[in-house]
Protein backbone atom coordinates (compact mmCIF):
# COMPACT_ATOMS: atom_id res chain seq x y z
CA UNK A 1 0.00 0.00 0.00
CA UNK A 2 3.13 2.49 1.05
CA UNK A 3 4.70 1.73 -2.48
CA UNK A 4 1.32 2.16 -4.58
CA UNK A 5 0.80 6.15 -2.62
CA UNK A 6 4.65 6.91 -3.11
CA UNK A 7 3.99 6.45 -6.79
CA UNK A 8 0.73 7.58 -6.73
CA UNK A 9 3.20 10.82 -5.32
CA UNK A 10 5.67 10.22 -7.72
CA UNK A 11 3.46 11.02 -10.72
CA UNK A 12 1.37 14.10 -9.26
CA UNK A 13 4.82 15.07 -8.89
CA UNK A 14 5.74 14.41 -12.46
CA UNK A 15 2.81 15.52 -13.85
CA UNK A 16 2.79 19.12 -12.40
CA UNK A 17 6.49 19.18 -13.50
CA UNK A 18 5.05 20.15 -16.69
CA UNK A 19 2.04 22.49 -16.77
CA UNK A 20 2.09 22.57 -20.55
CA UNK A 21 1.26 19.52 -21.37
CA UNK A 22 -1.93 18.32 -22.26
CA UNK A 23 -3.44 15.45 -20.67
CA UNK A 24 -4.98 12.31 -22.62
CA UNK A 25 -2.37 12.69 -25.44
CA UNK A 26 0.27 10.50 -27.06
CA UNK A 27 3.67 11.15 -25.65
CA UNK A 28 4.92 12.04 -29.59
CA UNK A 29 1.88 14.62 -29.06
CA UNK A 30 2.86 15.65 -25.68
CA UNK A 31 6.69 15.99 -27.44
CA UNK A 32 5.65 18.12 -30.46
CA UNK A 33 3.53 20.03 -27.89
CA UNK A 34 5.96 21.06 -25.60
CA UNK A 35 8.93 21.77 -28.56
CA UNK A 36 5.96 23.84 -29.69
CA UNK A 37 5.92 25.71 -26.99
CA UNK A 38 9.24 26.90 -26.86
CA UNK A 39 9.38 27.51 -30.95
CA UNK A 40 6.30 29.74 -30.29
CA UNK A 41 7.60 31.53 -27.13
CA UNK A 42 10.89 32.12 -29.58
CA UNK A 43 9.86 33.12 -32.79
CA UNK A 44 6.11 34.01 -32.18
CA UNK A 45 5.03 35.49 -29.25
CA UNK A 46 6.75 38.49 -29.52
CA UNK A 47 3.99 39.74 -31.68
CA UNK A 48 1.03 37.34 -31.10
CA UNK A 49 1.85 37.61 -27.50
CA UNK A 50 2.24 34.81 -25.02
CA UNK A 51 -1.40 34.49 -24.50
CA UNK A 52 -2.14 34.15 -28.49
CA UNK A 53 -4.20 37.53 -28.14
CA UNK A 54 -2.28 39.76 -30.80
CA UNK A 55 -1.96 43.31 -30.62
CA UNK A 56 -4.56 45.98 -31.55
CA UNK A 57 -5.06 45.60 -35.24
CA UNK A 58 -1.16 45.69 -35.74
CA UNK A 59 -0.69 41.64 -35.14
CA UNK A 60 -4.05 39.25 -35.72
CA UNK A 61 -5.29 36.95 -32.80
CA UNK A 62 -3.90 33.50 -32.59
CA UNK A 63 -6.58 32.65 -29.44
CA UNK A 64 -9.52 32.78 -31.49
CA UNK A 65 -9.25 32.89 -35.11
CA UNK A 66 -11.36 31.62 -37.95
CA UNK A 67 -8.32 32.44 -40.15
CA UNK A 68 -6.33 29.41 -38.73
CA UNK A 69 -9.54 26.85 -38.74
CA UNK A 70 -9.82 27.33 -42.36
CA UNK A 71 -6.28 27.77 -43.61
CA UNK A 72 -3.97 25.47 -42.55
CA UNK A 73 -1.83 24.50 -45.25
CA UNK A 74 -1.82 28.64 -45.49
CA UNK A 75 -0.71 28.67 -42.12
CA UNK A 76 2.37 26.32 -42.27
CA UNK A 77 3.53 27.78 -45.83
CA UNK A 78 3.44 31.44 -43.59
CA UNK A 79 5.44 30.38 -40.90
CA UNK A 80 8.12 29.36 -43.37
CA UNK A 81 7.85 31.70 -45.70
CA UNK A 82 6.71 34.74 -44.44
CA UNK A 83 3.04 36.76 -45.72
CA UNK A 84 2.41 40.42 -46.78
CA UNK A 85 -0.80 42.75 -47.89
CA UNK A 86 -4.25 42.41 -46.31
CA UNK A 87 -5.44 39.73 -44.51
CA UNK A 88 -8.93 39.09 -43.04
CA UNK A 89 -9.09 37.56 -39.41
CA UNK A 90 -12.47 37.67 -37.60
CA UNK A 91 -13.99 40.20 -39.90
CA UNK A 92 -11.10 42.54 -39.43
CA UNK A 93 -8.35 43.43 -41.73
CA UNK A 94 -4.77 43.41 -40.80
CA UNK A 95 -1.78 44.48 -43.00
CA UNK A 96 1.31 44.27 -41.22
CA UNK A 97 3.71 42.10 -43.30
CA UNK A 98 4.75 38.89 -41.21
CA UNK A 99 8.32 37.64 -41.77
CA UNK A 100 9.06 34.33 -43.06
CA UNK A 101 11.33 31.98 -40.89
CA UNK A 102 12.91 29.83 -43.55
CA UNK A 103 15.69 28.00 -41.09
CA UNK A 104 12.89 26.33 -39.49
CA UNK A 105 12.96 22.91 -40.55
CA UNK A 106 10.13 20.58 -41.46
CA UNK A 107 9.54 19.20 -38.10
CA UNK A 108 9.81 23.07 -36.15
CA UNK A 109 6.91 24.01 -37.92
CA UNK A 110 5.01 21.25 -37.41
CA UNK A 111 6.02 20.92 -33.72
CA UNK A 112 4.42 24.67 -33.88
CA UNK A 113 1.46 23.95 -35.65
CA UNK A 114 0.93 21.44 -32.95
CA UNK A 115 1.49 23.74 -30.32
CA UNK A 116 -0.88 26.41 -32.03
CA UNK A 117 -3.35 24.49 -33.38
CA UNK A 118 -4.20 22.66 -29.75
CA UNK A 119 -4.09 26.08 -27.67
CA UNK A 120 -6.26 28.50 -26.10
CA UNK A 121 -9.85 27.89 -28.11
CA UNK A 122 -7.97 25.32 -30.69
CA UNK A 123 -8.12 21.47 -30.34
CA UNK A 124 -6.86 19.89 -33.47
CA UNK A 125 -4.61 17.22 -32.34
CA UNK A 126 -1.09 16.88 -33.49
CA UNK A 127 -0.41 17.74 -37.07
CA UNK A 128 2.75 15.62 -38.13
CA UNK A 129 5.89 16.55 -39.38
CA UNK A 130 4.50 14.27 -43.06
CA UNK A 131 1.57 16.56 -43.10
CA UNK A 132 3.73 19.36 -42.93
CA UNK A 133 6.07 18.66 -45.76
CA UNK A 134 3.73 17.70 -48.25
CA UNK A 135 1.88 21.00 -47.62
CA UNK A 136 5.35 22.97 -48.02
CA UNK A 137 6.15 21.49 -51.38
CA UNK A 138 2.65 23.17 -52.39
CA UNK A 139 3.49 26.66 -51.25
CA UNK A 140 2.12 29.09 -53.43
CA UNK A 141 5.29 31.52 -54.59
CA UNK A 142 5.08 34.49 -52.24
CA UNK A 143 2.61 33.17 -49.21
CA UNK B 1 20.46 48.66 28.76
CA UNK B 2 16.67 47.52 27.97
CA UNK B 3 15.78 50.83 28.29
CA UNK B 4 18.10 52.04 25.74
CA UNK B 5 17.26 49.81 23.44
CA UNK B 6 13.59 50.59 23.53
CA UNK B 7 14.88 53.84 22.71
CA UNK B 8 16.39 53.08 20.07
CA UNK B 9 13.94 51.21 18.46
CA UNK B 10 11.20 53.51 19.14
CA UNK B 11 13.40 56.45 17.22
CA UNK B 12 13.88 54.27 14.74
CA UNK B 13 9.99 53.34 14.21
CA UNK B 14 9.97 57.01 13.93
CA UNK B 15 12.31 57.82 11.89
CA UNK B 16 11.22 55.25 9.06
CA UNK B 17 7.76 56.77 9.34
CA UNK B 18 8.64 60.58 8.52
CA UNK B 19 11.31 59.66 6.18
CA UNK B 20 10.79 61.27 2.89
CA UNK B 21 10.97 59.31 -0.67
CA UNK B 22 14.39 60.44 -2.26
CA UNK B 23 13.55 62.09 -5.46
CA UNK B 24 14.29 60.94 -8.85
CA UNK B 25 18.05 61.06 -9.82
CA UNK B 26 18.92 63.72 -12.81
CA UNK B 27 20.27 61.86 -15.41
CA UNK B 28 23.63 63.26 -17.39
CA UNK B 29 26.18 66.09 -16.87
CA UNK B 30 25.98 69.46 -14.76
CA UNK B 31 27.79 72.33 -14.45
CA UNK B 32 27.62 75.33 -12.28
CA UNK B 33 27.28 78.30 -13.69
CA UNK B 34 27.05 81.79 -11.51
CA UNK B 35 25.96 79.32 -8.50
CA UNK B 36 23.13 77.76 -10.02
CA UNK B 37 23.33 73.58 -11.07
CA UNK B 38 22.82 73.44 -14.95
CA UNK B 39 21.56 69.66 -15.61
CA UNK B 40 21.74 67.95 -18.69
CA UNK B 41 18.60 68.69 -21.08
CA UNK B 42 17.01 67.09 -24.10
CA UNK B 43 18.19 69.41 -26.88
CA UNK B 44 16.31 71.18 -29.39
CA UNK B 45 14.32 68.86 -31.37
CA UNK B 46 11.96 69.29 -34.86
CA UNK B 47 10.27 66.08 -35.77
CA UNK B 48 6.47 65.13 -37.74
CA UNK B 49 3.65 63.05 -36.23
CA UNK B 50 1.31 60.85 -37.36
CA UNK B 51 -0.87 63.73 -37.92
CA UNK B 52 1.66 65.34 -39.47
CA UNK B 53 2.23 67.79 -36.85
CA UNK B 54 5.32 69.48 -35.84
CA UNK B 55 6.60 67.99 -32.55
CA UNK B 56 9.27 70.03 -30.94
CA UNK B 57 10.36 70.47 -26.96
CA UNK B 58 7.05 73.11 -27.20
CA UNK B 59 4.98 70.74 -27.77
CA UNK B 60 5.79 68.96 -24.22
CA UNK B 61 5.86 72.97 -22.29
CA UNK B 62 4.43 71.93 -18.87
CA UNK B 63 4.30 67.84 -19.76
CA UNK B 64 6.20 64.82 -17.99
CA UNK B 65 6.68 62.70 -20.92
CA UNK B 66 7.87 59.29 -21.43
CA UNK B 67 10.24 58.56 -25.50
CA UNK B 68 11.10 55.62 -26.77
CA UNK B 69 12.91 54.46 -30.26
CA UNK B 70 11.59 51.81 -32.15
CA UNK B 71 10.63 50.78 -36.01
CA UNK B 72 7.39 49.78 -37.46
CA UNK B 73 8.60 46.60 -39.11
CA UNK B 74 10.62 45.34 -36.22
CA UNK B 75 9.80 41.83 -35.08
CA UNK B 76 12.42 41.45 -32.17
CA UNK B 77 11.85 43.60 -29.34
CA UNK B 78 9.49 46.60 -30.76
CA UNK B 79 6.35 44.63 -30.56
CA UNK B 80 6.85 43.75 -27.09
CA UNK B 81 7.58 47.51 -26.28
CA UNK B 82 4.72 48.81 -27.87
CA UNK B 83 2.41 46.28 -25.85
CA UNK B 84 4.44 47.90 -23.00
CA UNK B 85 4.05 51.22 -24.13
CA UNK B 86 -0.16 50.49 -24.31
CA UNK B 87 0.36 49.45 -20.82
CA UNK B 88 1.85 53.10 -20.17
CA UNK B 89 -0.93 54.42 -22.37
CA UNK B 90 -3.77 53.23 -20.82
CA UNK B 91 -2.66 53.46 -17.31
CA UNK B 92 -2.19 57.35 -17.69
CA UNK B 93 -5.21 57.77 -19.68
CA UNK B 94 -6.56 60.07 -16.41
CA UNK B 95 -3.26 62.46 -16.35
CA UNK B 96 -3.56 65.21 -17.94
CA UNK B 97 -0.16 66.06 -18.31
CA UNK B 98 2.04 63.15 -18.86
CA UNK B 99 2.63 62.35 -23.14
CA UNK B 100 4.39 59.76 -24.90
CA UNK B 101 6.90 60.24 -27.77
CA UNK B 102 7.78 57.46 -30.01
CA UNK B 103 10.93 57.63 -32.78
CA UNK B 104 10.74 55.69 -35.70
CA UNK B 105 14.90 54.85 -35.97
CA UNK B 106 13.66 53.61 -39.93
CA UNK B 107 12.05 57.20 -40.69
CA UNK B 108 12.52 57.16 -44.67
CA UNK B 109 10.46 53.57 -44.30
CA UNK B 110 8.25 54.73 -41.26
CA UNK B 111 6.37 57.47 -43.33
CA UNK B 112 3.07 59.85 -41.87
CA UNK B 113 0.64 57.59 -43.47
CA UNK B 114 2.59 54.50 -42.29
CA UNK B 115 2.81 55.82 -38.74
CA UNK B 116 -0.83 57.39 -38.95
CA UNK B 117 -1.66 53.66 -39.33
CA UNK B 118 0.00 52.32 -37.28
CA UNK B 119 -1.18 54.46 -34.39
CA UNK B 120 -4.87 53.78 -35.53
CA UNK B 121 -4.31 50.18 -35.38
CA UNK B 122 -2.93 49.97 -31.89
CA UNK B 123 -5.83 52.08 -31.13
CA UNK B 124 -4.43 55.46 -29.89
CA UNK B 125 -4.74 58.89 -30.00
CA UNK B 126 -2.42 61.33 -31.40
CA UNK B 127 -3.26 63.94 -28.76
CA UNK B 128 -1.53 61.86 -26.15
CA UNK B 129 0.60 59.31 -28.23
CA UNK B 130 3.27 60.96 -30.71
CA UNK B 131 4.74 59.00 -33.64
CA UNK B 132 7.60 60.78 -35.10
CA UNK B 133 9.41 60.52 -37.87
CA UNK B 134 12.37 63.01 -39.71
CA UNK B 135 16.16 63.31 -40.51
CA UNK B 136 17.37 60.18 -39.91
CA UNK B 137 20.94 61.79 -38.00
CA UNK B 138 18.98 63.70 -36.15
CA UNK B 139 16.88 60.82 -34.49
CA UNK B 140 19.98 58.83 -33.91
CA UNK B 141 22.01 61.82 -32.33
CA UNK B 142 19.16 62.46 -29.89
CA UNK B 143 18.89 59.31 -29.10
CA UNK B 144 22.44 58.83 -27.87
CA UNK B 145 23.47 62.26 -26.59
CA UNK B 146 20.20 63.37 -25.31
CA UNK B 147 18.04 60.17 -24.04
CA UNK B 148 21.67 58.19 -23.81
CA UNK B 149 19.50 55.63 -26.14
CA UNK B 150 21.35 53.75 -28.70
CA UNK B 151 19.85 53.80 -32.04
CA UNK B 152 22.09 53.19 -35.01
CA UNK B 153 21.57 50.82 -38.65
CA UNK B 154 23.52 47.60 -38.35
CA UNK B 155 23.08 45.37 -41.86
CA UNK B 156 24.56 42.62 -39.53
CA UNK B 157 21.37 42.56 -37.40
CA UNK B 158 18.15 40.31 -38.46
CA UNK B 159 16.15 44.01 -38.94
CA UNK B 160 19.46 46.11 -39.95
CA UNK B 161 19.38 48.28 -36.87
CA UNK B 162 20.65 47.74 -33.46
CA UNK B 163 18.84 49.47 -30.95
CA UNK B 164 17.71 49.55 -27.17
CA UNK B 165 14.72 48.71 -25.52
CA UNK B 166 14.42 51.76 -22.94
CA UNK B 167 11.79 54.39 -22.08
CA UNK B 168 13.18 57.16 -20.87
CA UNK B 169 10.76 58.96 -18.38
CA UNK B 170 11.67 63.20 -19.02
CA UNK B 171 10.35 66.22 -16.54
CA UNK B 172 9.03 69.28 -17.20
CA UNK B 173 12.32 71.08 -17.32
CA UNK B 174 13.41 67.94 -20.14
CA UNK B 175 15.33 66.74 -17.68
CA UNK B 176 16.14 62.46 -18.00
CA UNK B 177 14.61 61.14 -14.59
CA UNK B 178 14.62 57.79 -15.56
CA UNK B 179 15.50 54.90 -17.33
CA UNK B 180 13.58 51.51 -17.82
CA UNK B 181 13.70 48.60 -19.76
CA UNK B 182 10.69 48.95 -22.38
CA UNK B 183 10.68 44.75 -22.24
CA UNK B 184 10.55 44.20 -19.07
CA UNK B 185 6.86 44.21 -17.31
CA UNK B 186 8.24 44.64 -14.07
CA UNK B 187 10.82 47.49 -14.97
CA UNK B 188 7.39 49.10 -16.75
CA UNK B 189 5.47 48.68 -13.48
CA UNK B 190 8.39 50.72 -11.61
CA UNK B 191 8.63 53.48 -14.64
CA UNK B 192 4.20 53.98 -13.72
CA UNK B 193 5.29 54.27 -9.65
CA UNK B 194 7.64 56.79 -11.05
CA UNK B 195 5.66 59.10 -13.31
CA UNK B 196 3.52 59.58 -9.88
CA UNK B 197 6.90 60.39 -7.59
CA UNK B 198 7.39 62.84 -10.62
CA UNK B 199 4.08 64.29 -10.20
CA UNK B 200 4.18 64.74 -7.44
CA UNK B 201 7.17 67.17 -7.19
CA UNK B 202 5.15 69.43 -9.26
CA UNK B 203 2.22 69.64 -6.55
Amino acid sequence: MSKLSLLAVFVIVLASCNPSKKPGRSVKFQQYFVEGDQLYTVHCSNCHQKSGKGLGLLYPPLDESDYMEENLSEVICLIKNGKSGELMVNGQQYNQPMPGIPTLTDLEIAEIATFIYNSWSHDEGIIEVQQVTKMLQKCKEGT
Amino acid sequence: MRKIIVFVAVVGLISSCTKTEKPLPIFGQREVVNGDTVYHKIANFQFVDQDSAIITNDTFKDQIYVSDFFFTSCRTICPIMKTQMLRVYEATADIPDVKLLSHSIDPEYDTVALLHDFANRLGVSSDRWHFVTGVKDSIYKIAQTSYFATAMEDKSEPDGFIHSGAFLLVDKEQRLRGKYDGTKEEDVNRLLVDIKRLRKEYE
